[in-house]
């Protein structure tokens, strides 16, 4: 156990002295830390605002708390992926002559922390915000803090160290969780959305004593209304229940025997873990960790076009040998918010006219919000098969990219026509939403490939997007302003024609400088 | 001495390894062969506990899933990772702790300047080249003063100089007493080194040649012998 504290402590320590080092780190961590502290005082507000700050609203959270934290905890554990482990843990600790348990439980120190932080920020809103006592509050905190993290650090060893648990039944709970927490909250959106959302209504919910003789998160929840409301005979019950419960997990762990038999899932892991480090490094939105190794169709194609366009073929050849062609994560996300648009916003629209510049204005915020998205042509510009081709730069460019620009406008029509439809918005406007969007969408392309050519990986990928936004957004935007001021001056109907047209200019312009980029593999700073 | 008996291990449907034994004994190499695929990492990663498996596998007699075969065993892997936020000399440290090593900060210093990187000792683990990764796990597996010691292509990403340092570093060892297992595919690299060889083909070990057995034959004809790549 020495050699593990020492291993966090050392990196610890380093990883505070190289973002001292590092400008940019730091102020990354500063902004994270102000950042969390606005939110925590926002949401305090909001409690105060929608009359939360009560005890009540207090047991509402933990509720909730421990409900979404405790099934979502087995989830993670139980798949052995709660954990965050390194390749280097594979190479360096896992043949080294160490307790499996005690690695185990050094390795979660993340988890802790990030349950204590909570715990802080809980006991913090308790006192200021929830008006619970001071020794109510303490005593919530030494809960959570101890009694709950011993009951997690029991669970993680209960669930990766038993190798005699069956796999098919660990899957099966996991499926039963999952459907149990979507149906929960599905049914708490739709009781809120009949009864308000009020600490009255809230309190109906939560009220209910079969609630608190769920095992495990019913007992948990017993405890916690024990210390803020006060006793009764049900919680006190199902407290003595909690109590005994995470004593017997406790000492059941303790006594569990381990020889490091999930190092073997463990190791996986910390691959798929650091391939999605890499990802994200890279800009990319990823959904999770790991995941089912990927099948492909096999299909008979050729790839027909000569010189660049066999870039644009290729790409094709690689959708079609995908389950579902280019449709992926990113469509689901434009139906989902296609429908959240459409429900949402209808009922707010009393002029049609509006529905139109309200269509736009989704149009922008979705590009804002998609920001993180990648397709196959990011790729493109890592291969030196790209530059070796005997094409021009501006060819090679438009056919690595044209594949987007049609998934672009596949996503635009989704997002756009049912919108559309919804807010009233005639047939034209609606085309040139869906057209502003496959242009927006493409002046992003080309401006992340400008952006990385100004920074390099001086700022690494945040710096560049930083500087894609600031470009993007202060093109378009003068774009955005000509066209009101025409709309406002000349002609309302001006408006969608200029924003599409100049959109259309500015990405044209965008294309040729970036086209650059595509003539040598070597950066330009 | 490095035992395995009956070793086997399957990724789902899947038979990786099938029922392999071979023996390394005291003070003697060990080279695992075979082609890509044949399942040799299945095995090497086995020995290191890194999966599970069916069968026995004994370092120094003992089950080596416990501390105490852990405590002697070193194990050198074909792709070297360190944490990014340790120094080099921090590596060692760690591992100095973890296996509870008695090796001296002198013997330390040693080692690190026969891999040439005394100097690049408050390197961090993200600022090394491949190379320069392996030399650190060379010398983390040596800080352990293993009585066993498994290296899985551990000449890949040396330069000539490092490579001949390992070479000797072997050498060493063997006449120290330690096993050692080496898995690799550059047979000319190990053609010096050898005691005993294993050529594994399917998840099976094909065939074994004892140095004495070879008659000083090369390691290549013997290999593509056993495996049917060449005429004997």
């Amino acid at each position: 156990m020495k050699a593990l504290i020492y291993l966090t402590k050392r990196s610890f320590i380093n990883n505070m002295k190289r973002a001292v080092k590092k400008p940019s780190t730091l102020i990354a961590l500063i902004f994270g830390i102000v950042y969390g502290i606005f939110i925590i005082v926002t949401l305090g507000s909001l409690a105060v605002t929608v009359k939360f700050d009560s005890a009540y609203g207090l047991i509402v959270i933990l509720t909730l708390w421990s409900i979404y934290m405790t099934l979502g905890n087995f989830m993670s554990y139980s798949s052995r992926k709660g954990i965050i482990f390194r390749p280097a843990h594979a190479h360096f600790v896992f043949p080294a002559p160490l307790s499996p348990k005690a690695v185990l439980l050094n390795s979660a120190w993340m988890n802790y922390l990030i349950s204590a932080v909570i715990w802080i920020v809980l006991a913090i809103g308790g006192f200021t915000v929830f008006q619970i006592s001071f020794a109510k509050v303490v005593l919530l905190f030494l809960t959570g803090c101890v009694v709950e993290i011993a009951f997690e650090a029991a669970v993680i060893l209960f669930l990766y160290t038993n190798d005699h648990l069956p796999q098919k039944l660990m899957n099966g709970i996991r499926l039963f969780i999952k459907i149990f927490l979507i149906a929960f909250t599905l049914g708490v959106i739709l009781y809120f959305r009949n009864n308000g959302l009020s600490l009255e209504s809230a309190r109906a919910l939560i009220d209910a004593p079969a609630l608190q003789m769920i095992p495990v998160i019913g007992w948990q929840i017993a405890a916690y209304r024990l210390i803020v409301l006060g006793p009764t005979t049900l919680n006190i019950i199902c407290t003595v229940l909690y109590l005994l419960m995470v004593l017997l997990s406790v000492a059941g762990a303790a006594r569990m025997k381990c020889d490091g038999g999930y190092y073997e899932e463990a190791a996986k892991f910390a691959d798929d873990y650091a391939e999605l480090k890499k990802r994200q490094k890279n800009g990319e939105m990823v959904f999770g960790v790991g995941g089912k190794k990927r099948k492909f169709r096999r299909v008979s194609h050729t790839i027909g076009g000569k010189g660049a366009r066999a870039i644009f073929y290729r790409q094709l050849l690689e959708y079609k040998k995908e389950r579902f062609f280019f449709f992926d994560k990113m469509t689901v996300i434009c139906i989902v918010l296609a429908v959240a648009f459409s429900y949402g916003l209808s009922d707010e629209i009393a002029d049609p006219a509006a529905g139109g510049f309200l269509l736009m204005g989704v149009v922008a915020y979705i590009s804002l919000v998609m920001s993180g998205y990648l397709g196959k042509w990011e790729k493109e510009l890592k291969s030196p098969y790209l530059f070796l081709l005997p094409d021009s730069p501006i060819r090679k460019m438009w056919y690595a990219t044209l594949m987007e620009h049609i998934k672009a406008f596949v996503n635009g029509s989704i997002i756009c026509i049912p919108t559309g439809i919804f807010l009233h918005v005639s047939p034209v406007e609606i085309i040139y939403c869906i057209l502003i969007y496959t242009v927006i969408q493409a002046d992003r392309l080309y401006t992340a490939v400008i952006a990385q050519c100004l920074v390099g990986e001086v700022f690494g990928k945040t710096g560049q997007n930083v500087i894609r936004m600031f470009i993007q957004m202060a093109l378009l935007g003068l774009g955005a302003a000509a066209a009101v001021l025409a709309g406002i001056f000349v002609n309302v109907d001006f408006i969608f024609p200029i924003v599409l047209i100049y959109s259309i200019m500015v990405t044209a312009a965008m294309a040729v400088l970036a086209s650059l980029r595509f003539d040598t593999m070597e950066q330009m700073v | 001495m490095l035992e395995i008996e009956g070793l086997s291990k399957s990724y789902g449907n899947n038979l990786a390894v099938d029922n392999v034994s071979f023996t390394v004994p005291d003070g003697q190499a060990g080279i695992l062969l075979g082609p890509n695929g044949a399942g040799k990492s299945t095995i090497i990663k086995s020995i290191a506990g890194l999966l599970r498996y069916k069968g026995m596998i004994r370092i120094q007699g003992l089950p080596a899933r416990t501390t105490e075969a852990k405590r002697v065993f070193a194990y050198v892997p074909e792709i070297p990772t360190m944490f990014d936020a340790l120094t080099v000399r921090e590596h060692v440290d760690y591992i100095r702790m973890a296996y509870n090593s008695d090796i001296t900060d002198d013997e330390v210093e040693e080692i690190l300047k026969e891999f040439e990187m005394e100097d690049k000792q408050d390197k961090l683990g993200n600022e090394l080249s491949k190379g320069m990764m392996q030399k650190v796990s060379i010398c983390c597996a040596l800080s352990v003063k293993p009585k066993v010691i498994l290296l899985d292509e551990p000449m890949v990403g040396l330069d000539p100089a490092a490579i001949k340092t390992l070479k000797e570093v072997v050498q060493k060892l063997r006449n120290q007493g330690v096993t050692v297992l080496i898995s690799t595919h550059m047979l000319e690299m190990v053609e010096d080194l050898w005691d005993i060889m294993f050529v594994m083909e399917k998840g099976h070990i094909k065939g074994s040649y004892t140095r004495e057995d070879a008659r000083g034959r090369d390691l290549d004809d013997l290999f593509f012998a056993m495996t049917g790549g060449e005429e004997e």
